[in-house]
């Protein structure tokens, strides 16, 4: 899976679980600062992904020690490519 | 009704649970308690009773003093979220906890999503004036003004489901005059008088137990929450809620105390019955979307 493949799907995520304008999300854009997400709807947006992604990648998990590090879109896109690979 | 019960949440888990959902069926045949925990401990308790209740494994729980999200995230079987699995399923019509209440919203944003943007806890009050809708009672510790107006969108909805015909909300504060109250209220203000309910300005503290200027009170988590065990506290009255529902998450979720004994659990249960066999959801769903047609 690309990189803007996996974008796409956290978009769709950050989207339905923080109801914001999806053309405004780039790999810039963080979680905390930019789209005021608090700690439930980071999990949200994170399960929602690893759901999308556990169909093409059995067993795709995000590790809970490292949410913390994955602070912008970017962050969280490439962690989730190199866990694909 | 078949209601999930948490049999692990609460300061008197399990054996206030169980008694409690005995006392629920026994008050109500055709309620059906489904207890989620370890089948182990379930086993035990019900041999010690002479009883039989379904039940549906799960083997964590959240603590009190845990990061709740993070406690539901890491505990992926934990017993908040298989109460809502369930409810997701079709296997059981309402949830219901008296654990961590964080943990359990946590657990029912995760497992059943989102009914709307911001789910709130909300307590129904008895008033002479008839039913106080008081939201958010402790979902939100930190609200914004945009929160605020999705609590009285909500409420409101909530409201007319009860019965209650073009639902008047109120913004709790310090006074009733426009203008009183800190940053997040003089926003909230503002924007209320924008939003698609019937604004009827401040309200104060004494109105949610009294009654009277308002249907729908709405504030932030951290002053409803205090509010609420204020009222308890202070009243004398015995019919004031013993739970409360999670409003705003895609399935009926009802939360008690942490403290509850048997007779609250029991309460938690018989009120999450009746709001599934009422169609609580269809019918918040009705309203909020004619709602939005009409906004």
């Amino acid at each position: 899976m690309t990189a803007e493949q996996v974008l796409d799907l956290l978009r769709g995520a950050v989207v339905t679980v923080l109801e914001v304008d999806g053309a405004s999300l780039g790999r810039s854009t963080r979680f905390v600062e930019d789209l005021r997400a608090d700690s439930l709807a980071l999990v949200e947006i994170v399960e929602m992904v690893e759901e999308d992604l556990i169909r093409t990648h059995p067993g795709f998990r995000i590790a809970d020690e490292d949410l913390d590090r994955l602070l912008t879109l970017g962050d969280a896109v490439d962690y989730a490519v190199a866990r694909l690979r | 009704m078949r209601v999930a019960l948490d049999l692990l949440g609460g300061d008197h888990a399990p054996d206030a649970v169980i008694d409690g959902a005995l006392l629920a069926v026994d008050r109500d045949p055709t309620v059906e308690v489904i207890l989620v925990g370890p089948p182990d401990v379930a086993a035990e308790l019900l041999a010690a009773r002479g009883a039989t209740l379904a039940v549906v494994p799960a083997s964590e729980s959240v603590a009190m003093d845990e990061q709740p999200v993070r406690g539901v995230r890491t505990k992926r079987d934990a017993t908040v979220r298989t109460i809502h699995r369930l409810v997701r399923e079709g296997a059981a019509d309402a949830a219901v906890s008296v654990g961590p209440t964080g943990a359990v919203l946590a657990g029912a944003v995760l497992t059943l999503g989102r009914l709307t943007s911001r789910p709130a806890v909300a307590v129904v009050v008895p008033t002479a004036g008839g039913p106080v809708v008081l939201l958010d009672a402790g979902a939100t510790s930190e609200g914004t003004p945009e929160q605020l107006v999705a609590f009285a969108v909500l409420g409101s909805a909530y409201a007319e489901v009860l019965g209650v015909r073009q639902p008047r909300v109120g913004l709790l504060n310090v006074g009733a005059e426009p203008g009183k109250g800190d940053q997040l209220r003089k926003a909230a203000f503002a924007l209320l008088e924008q939003a698609p309910v019937r604004f009827v300005g401040n309200v104060e503290g004494h109105d949610v137990p009294h009654g009277g200027p308002a249907d729908v009170v709405v504030t932030d988590g951290f002053t409803g929450n205090v509010l609420l065990k204020a009222v308890e506290a202070a009243s004398a009255r015995s019919d004031l809620p013993r739970s409360a529902l999670l409003l705003g998450v895609a399935g009926v979720s009802v939360v008690g105390h942490g403290a509850a004994r048997a007779d609250d659990v029991a309460a938690c249960v018989l009120h999450a019955a009746e709001l599934a066999r009422q169609g609580l959801l269809p019918r918040l769903r009705e309203v909020l979307s004619t709602r939005e047609e009409a906004s």
